[in-house]
């Protein structure tokens, strides 16, 4: 199936970006006009697809805006068990546990660590979670330092 | 925009160093945005792979080219991408080439000259650990 262009919202699938009521019209041959963009968007992170917003920019010129307050609740890991929400430094030390793992955080938080980037975007979609960042854990020296290229 | 500069374990032994990090949504992927080292000794905007792939970035026909990344050999493709960061109270959108690279050790995005040394006036007060972008053509 050829992704349609995307407008707007998509979702990743086998690494190509499809507008999420295309994949749900297909699927399900439900006519597109009953359902919307949205509805379709959160059905395919419910199931764990990466989504994302297509924000068309002019090449070469950026654009500001100033985004509403973000008022996510405190959320946490589901691999190591709950973690207290404390300072960045106790963060940092829980992120210790988990070098070489790729991590989602949240504020203070560790919201999930996985062993790829893409079950750990995986587990934000099916989660409906929004991190703030994500990384590995440094596990030696050349994830850290020597960082220029030659 | 200010931005704190985040703690990041060693690698080994129970160590944290600040490290001047901002987070970057690349084309939409607002779940899930990149942390990302400001590098003004890399030459252009560098990223893992699999930014590409989880973001569904079409790679087929981008220009590739063999880069030396932090001592290892790398390909690099190159593909002109949305990207965008946010503080508490202003987020800033822009276009600009990143190089997806493979493989891909280090642990964050690598922001240097061109893409994004180019588009910001960037403070860098290490000492007390912050930094500040502000776009060039605000």
């Amino acid at each position: 199936m050829l992704p349609e262009p995307v407008a707007s919202h998509y979702v990743v699938i086998g690494n190509r970006r499809y507008p999420p009521k295309q994949v749900i019209g297909l699927v399900t041959r439900l006519d597109r006009a009953d359902f919307t963009s949205h509805q379709a968007r959160r059905i395919l992170m419910g199931l764990g697809f990466a989504v994302g917003r297509r924000v068309p920019t002019p090449s070469g010129r950026g654009s500001a805006n100033v985004p509403g307050v973000s008022s996510h609740a405190a959320v946490r890991t589901s691999h190591s068990g709950p973690r207290p929400a404390g300072d960045e430094r106790e963060l940092s030390e829980t992120l210790m546990l988990f070098r070489g793992e790729w991590v989602a955080t949240k504020g203070d938080e560790l919201l999930v660590a996985a062993p790829t980037p893409k079950e750990l975007v995986g587990w934000l979609a099916r989660h409906g979670k929004r991190a703030d960042s994500m990384f590995r854990v440094p596990e030696d020296e050349l994830a850290l330092g020597g960082l220029a290229p030659l | 925009m200010r931005f704190q500069f985040r703690q990041i374990p060693d690698p080994v032994g129970t160590g944290v160093r600040p490290r001047p990090i901002v987070d970057v949504v690349v084309e939409g992927l607002e779940l899930a945005p990149q942390a990302c080292l400001l590098d003004s000794g890399a030459s252009a905007v560098r990223m893992g792979g699999h930014v590409a792939e989880l973001a569904g970035i079409d790679m087929d026909n981008a220009p590739r080219t063999t880069i030396a990344v932090g001592g290892a050999l790398v390909v690099g493709r190159m593909v002109e991408v949305a990207l965008e960061v946010s503080d508490e109270q202003s987020s800033y959108q822009w276009t600009a080439p990143v190089w997806f690279c493979e493989p891909w050790r280090p642990a964050f995005g690598l922001l240097g000259l061109t893409g994004f040394f180019d588009h910001f006036e960037v403070t860098v007060a290490a000492y007390e650990e912050w930094l500040t972008l502000r776009a060039i053509n605000d």
